[in-house]
This record gives structure tokens, sequence and C-alpha cells, in this order.
């Protein structure tokens, strides 16, 4: 009764009433079973045996088991790979970066307000001798 | 006292207030889930007041496996091979 390829039914476990196929015979008691049920070791008192059978290979992909089960088999998608943009922060700074106005000589001005003031001082002083 | 405090159903909870230390009476548990089948208490299923069950989420509330909550492991199990069987 317990063999490659026997259809049976889980009867325990998250996956109980779920039907799945005997792919490979492990220590005593225990088979790797796979189907409508997640690939995985299971004890064969968690199994209830049919009298079906279907052709499979000894630890055949999942695909295999669900085409000989006639479940359907959801292939992993490969995620496309995003290529790498610019972060709306980064294109701000950019853009500040390029618009901006060559930054004005303070020295100079600095040194002509003092000269100003110096002159004003000495007006004023000449203005109260006179 | 109140007369229904006298039964033991409702939980006595002492609490330290700024003068003295108070017995308050907390209302009781609901009854614990059991077994549609058989009537045996069903592991797995806590039994708490619903304010505290709403917060609570459904993995925390029931086994993850068909009938859970609903049948023990053996019902269900029961239950299974006798759909397939037929």
């Amino acid at each position: 009764m317990i063999e490659v390829g026997r259809v049976c039914v889980k009867i325990a476990g998250r996956d109980a009433g779920k039907k799945c196929a005997i792919v490979k015979l492990l220590e005593d008691n225990y088979v790797l079973v796979d189907g409508e049920t997640r690939r995985r070791k299971c004890n064969v008192k968690h199994l209830e045996m049919l009298s079906e059978k279907v052709d499979i290979k000894v630890d055949a992909a999942t695909k295999d088991v669900c085409k000989a089960l006639s479940v359907d088999f959801k292939e992993k998608k490969n995620k496309e790979v995003k290529a790498a943009t610019v972060r709306p922060r980064k294109q701000r700074k950019q853009k500040v970066k390029e618009n901006k106005k060559p930054a004005k000589e303070v020295k100079k001005k600095v040194a002509t307000k003092k000269a100003v003031k110096k002159d004003a001082g000495k007006t004023s002083t000449s203005t109260t001798t006179e | 006292m109140q007369n229904k405090f006298k039964s033991r159903t409702f939980r006595r909870v002492k609490v330290k207030t700024a003068t003295e230390t108070v017995t308050q009476y907390r209302k009781p548990k609901p009854s614990k889930a059991k077994c549609a089948g058989c009537g045996k208490v069903l592991a797995g299923v806590p039994h708490q007041r619903p304010y505290k069950m709403q917060n609570m989420p459904k993995t925390l509330k029931r086994p993850e496996r068909p009938y859970g909550g609903v049948l023990c492991s053996s019902c269900m199990r029961k239950q299974i091979i006798s759909e397939v069987r037929k």
C-alpha cells in the first residue's frame, strides 16, 4: 500500500483534508509527500491511503506531481529588477545646486563700509572744529 | 456586600487605593469551548471575556486546521476519513 505514486489524503495538521501523492520513502513510517499539500516529510499515521495510483518517478519535482494529480501548480514569478531611480530629495538638491547664483563678494563690501564710517567721523570732527 | 457576590462565581481582586485595600468583583469568564462531536474541552481555544477576544488575532483563537475550534483533532480525523472513503 505504501509506495511511490500512491495518492492519499492528509488527516492531520493544517493540510488536513488535502490530496497528495507519496514521492519518496524515507525512514520507517515516514514518507515524502507532495501535491495540494506542501512538500514535506509526513508520518504514515497522518495519511489516509486511497485506491488510486499515479505514475511519478522517485523524488519527482512538484510540477510533475501536480500535473499527475491534476492540481493547479503556481510557478514562482521572477521579479523584474527595477532600475535605480534618483530619489526626489536628491533631484531637488541637484536642481538647487544648478540654479544657485555665484556667492557675492562680501569682503569688499565690509571694507567699503568701514571706509565710509571713517570718512563720516572725519567730516563730523572737522565740522566741530570749524 | 450585595447578595450576588456571596457566591464564588465572581472573581475577587484586592485593589490598593489611597486610603485602604478594597476587594473588587470581576465578572466571570465564559464557559470553555467544547467539541461538537464528543463534547471534549477543546485545546488551543482560549475562553476570555469578549473585549479581550476581540483584540486577539484569529490564529490565537483556534488551531490552524479544518474544523479548528469546532471539532477536536480525533473527531476531525474521523470526519475526513468518512468523507474520503465514500
